[in-house]
């Protein structure tokens, strides 16, 4: 495995290959396992069918009474954590390797520029191409054990067909690499770039005649391939629209490669003179204190994630108000729309219930900004990071919480903002809400969030970063399927209380439920509470 | 010898099954600058880090100051600069406001000082870390270190990448430390950089610490080598015979003789006073050489730190 650039880089992705595709695959043969009950009876199918109307601004049901249907709309919904991996692998492939220093190594070969980006390219398509040969071979297993139509051919189409959307998210996040100084700023733009795509294909969902803005979302094309879906089949064309993006972007990803220094980046701004500096900073704010160092380094990115979360949250408010009557119309003719108003806490469609019922989503937002932060706390540790800040006379408590204390911070700003993007949107609109549940439905998320990353310091304590991210997403989307498809499940409500979703209820109508909202406060600082434990004894890694 | 700050005894740590350090004991003084040598993966970060309390012992005991390294780290971390042997810091922030975070966290330092370590090791604080070159990236982190007047300075292979115009500016700095008093750890594989700088050493080996002495010492338990050229060929195993030669190498046909000598010479100048003798050079053994008689062979290594 060491005789090429190809062959190594390809063995560099073994363990991804098998836990992502072992864990996404497992995930299908899971959903499939579960259909024999969730369709037990006529009434439960009819039940299914509607959720999934209800969700069809997240996933399309097409053919959701059929196993493969069914399976199809469940798992569209995890197209986030999908491309993760595939995303933080794309940014990782030649400006990781940059960050790391061992480019310099590799360039020291006589190879050229081009064969290395290229054999690096190759390995990772093979590897997505494993992956998604796993996740297909699994779904096949799982299909096999309650649907007889559904052949071995759909399956592995299915696993084509993520492993595409996978190649142009790395090929995106490659590109990107190119332009940006550091690993982590490209992952974070290419996430950004993940999120608008996501909400672009959504958009002809919810807004009659916008497909042609969804065409510019890859995840439109990724969408139009259902091929476990009876009668339905993969979309040849859109699959070629996929592989073509991902050359696409790829190509150009090692055409700027070639072309800039290393360690640089393909567009150079403006740098400052080259005069020597010896003068230290004056009263400089982020520098006085751990606290104030990790706020500063989040700043950014709060920011970008207050930009996305509170304007998802005024336009949700706009939304409301001006489909205002058909909505209603909607909501009261259809059984389905009564299960969707439910969850956030009503049966009756008025503006602030239906509302209510799209501001559940709020702390599933926060949470996933959390578990960006998380990862960034135990990547500094690996990164070595730590060293020197605790060979000052600093406590390691204090750190910890310093780190935390900033990022309570940071999620208390985005709820506040929230709030007061939420009130304008309001105001602006027209839409009569009560202030109060508002001001209580934003400023609640806060403990979710801060529940995530507790619980992601505590991973942190014994898993490296790419484990504990990739075991909270994991954790994130479960708490998703208990909360806001177990109801139409009839999960047993033992198991909707465990995930935290439960404990939101709905502030926007019936304000701030305080034992709830405490049940998560304390499991949230239990965690930080062992996590702290934890890292005051533990042996700071390098 | 003065009060030890560093005593370290039967210190033992373990990566899994992997091997860290085994039973490691030394003391170190206070006031004199200690070397600690060994090759790379011998257990020298090790024991650093355990000392800096980032990795907690699984068996023995460090104490600095007379306090637990472990128990008591916060208030051992008043009396140190450390200079950790792969220093990370944030890439965003440049120099400048490296030293002025870590100055923060120390509870402030003397600026006038600072600046003048700046301007010492000529360090350009306006430019991002992630922009600076090898040896840039280390004034920052050896700046960091000493900005605080530490009365402990743990420094592990600090010159690292420095140019040598900097290495003797470190080598200064370590000098004027000793001078006043503060006690320096140093830990390295550049050996001339020992031999210059350090009063004792400390060759640690496969997590073993193999010898530990004053540099002076060790350069006494030197094995030397003597090159005696003759008028004609003599026997060689005459000079084989003789009490503290250990080696004898026949060479010009005979007419040369390479010895190499662990103690006295006098048995060897008396045998070859009796053959016409042309040349006589000896060679004293760089601390390189010694260094490297503790690696050589791994059945020779002594299992127990030596004292000499």
């Amino acid at each position: 495995m060491f005789r090429s650039i190809y062959l190594k880089s390809f063995r560099d992705y073994r363990v991804p290959i098998l836990g992502w595709g072992l864990g996404l695959g497992a995930l299908m043969a899971v959903v499939f396992a579960a259909i024999p009950t969730v369709f037990a009876t006529p009434a439960a199918k009819a039940a299914v069918v509607s959720i999934g109307a209800s969700y069809a601004w997240i996933a399309e049901p097409i053919k959701i009474d059929t196993a493969g249907g069914y399976a199809t709309w469940k798992y569209g919904i995890t197209i986030l954590v999908v491309v993760i991996w595939p995303l933080l692998a794309g940014t990782g492939m030649l400006r990781g390797e940059e960050d790391r220093g061992s480019m310099d190594v590799l360039l020291s070969l006589p190879r050229g520029r081009v064969r290395i980006a290229l054999e690096k390219v190759a390995a990772m398509w093979t590897a997505l191409l494993a992956m998604g040969l796993v996740i297909g071979l699994l779904t096949f297993a799982g299909a096999a054990k309650v649907s007889s139509d559904l052949g071995l051919g759909a399956a592995l189409a299915f696993g084509l067909n993520l492993a595409l959307i996978c190649a142009v998210f790395l090929s995106i996040a490659l590109l990107i690499s190119q332009f940006t100084q550091e690993r982590r700023t490209a992952s974070g733009v290419t996430a950004g770039i993940l999120v608008v795509a996501i909400v672009v294909d959504m958009v002809h969902r919810v807004v009659p005649n916008t497909v042609w803005l969804s065409q510019f979302s890859p995840i439109y094309y990724y969408n139009l391939s259902k091929p476990l879906v009876p009668g339905y089949g993969a979309n040849l064309g859109a699959m070629l629209v996929l592989l073509a993006l991902s050359g696409l972007f790829a190509a150009a990803a090692v055409w700027l490669f070639a072309r800039r220094d290393v360690g640089g980046v393909s567009l150079h701004l403006p740098e400052r003179s080259s005069q020597p500096a010896r003068a230290l900073p004056q009263s400089d704010w982020s520098l006085r204190s751990v606290y104030s160092r990790s706020l500063g380094m989040i700043a950014t990115s709060t920011l970008w994630w207050t930009l996305a979360i509170a304007g998802f949250a005024a336009w949700m408010v706009i939304i409301v108000k001006q489909t205002e009557a058909s909505l209603k119309s909607l909501l009261q003719g259809s059984p389905a729309m009564a299960d969707f108003l439910k969850l956030g806490g009503s049966d009756s469609a008025t503006n602030a219930s239906i509302l209510s019922a799209f501001f559940i989503f709020m702390p599933v937002l926060l949470m996933a900004f959390a578990v960006t932060q998380a990862n960034r706390w135990s990547a500094d540790e690996e990164d070595g990071l730590l060293e020197i800040v605790l060979s000052t006379p600093q406590p390691r408590l204090r750190v910890l919480l310093g780190r935390f204390a900033a990022l309570a911070t940071a999620t208390i700003f985005i709820s506040v903002l929230t709030l007061v993007a939420t009130t304008v949107a309001s105001a602006a609109t027209g839409l009569a809400l009560d202030y109060g549940h508002l001001a209580a439905a934003s400023l609640s998320i806060v403990p979710f969030g801060l529940l995530v990353a507790a619980i992601g310091y505590l991973f942190a304590g014994w898993l490296r970063a790419a484990v504990d991210t990739g075991l909270l997403s994991f954790l994130l989307v479960i708490w998703f399927f208990i909360s806001f498809v177990g109801p139409g499940l009839n999960l047993p409500d033992a198991t909707q209380k465990l995930s935290p979703f439960y404990y939101y209820g709905s502030p926007l109508l019936h304000g701030i439920q305080v034992v709830d909202l405490l049940v998560i406060v304390a499991v949230g600082a239990v965690a930080l509470a062992l996590a702290s434990a934890r890292f005051v004894r533990k042996d700071i890694s390098v | 010898m003065t009060a030890p700050i560093i005593e370290v005894d039967g210190l033992t740590k373990s990566y899994g099954g992997k091997r860290g350090i085994n039973e490691v004991s030394f003391d170190v003084a206070e006031g004199e600058v200690f070397g600690f040598l060994g090759p790379n993966g011998a257990g020298k970060t090790t024991t650093i880090r355990l000392l800096m309390a980032l990795i907690r012992a699984d068996g023995g005991r460090a104490r600095i100051a007379a306090l637990d390294c472990w128990e008591k780290a916060l208030e051992i971390k008043r009396l140190i600069g450390y200079v950790p042997g792969e220093p990370a810091l944030d890439r965003n922030l440049t120099g400048g406001q490296i030293l002025e975070y870590f100055a923060n966290l120390r509870g402030g330092v003397d600026r006038a000082y600072l600046k003048k370590l700046i301007e010492r090791l000529d360090l350009d604080t306006g430019r991002k870390f992630r922009q600076y070159s090898t040896g840039n990236k280390r004034k920052v982190v050896l700046i960091q270190a000493f900005m605080h007047r530490p009365r402990l300075l743990i420094l592990d292979e600090p010159t690292s990448g420095l140019d040598p115009l900097n290495q003797q500016e470190f080598d200064g700095m370590v000098k004027e430390a000793r001078d006043e008093g503060r006690t320096v750890f140093l830990s390295s594989h550049v050996l001339s950089e020992v031999e210059k700088t350090c009063t004792r050493v400390g060759i640690i080996r496969e997590g073993r610490l193999v010898k530990v002495g004053g540099i002076h010492e060790l350069m006494d338990i030197k094995r030397y080598e003597i090159t005696i050229a003759f008028a004609k060929p003599v026997p060689a195993d005459a000079f084989a015979r003789l009490e503290g030669v250990v080696e004898v190498e026949a060479l010009s046909n005979g007419s040369a003789v390479r010895l190499a000598i662990q103690g006295a010479a006098d048995a060897v100048i008396k045998e070859a006073a009796q053959y016409p003798v042309v040349s006589l050079t000896s060679y004293e053994p760089s601390l390189e050489d010694i260094f490297l008689r503790y690696y050589e062979r791994d059945d020779q290594a002594p299992k127990e730190a030596a004292r000499v």
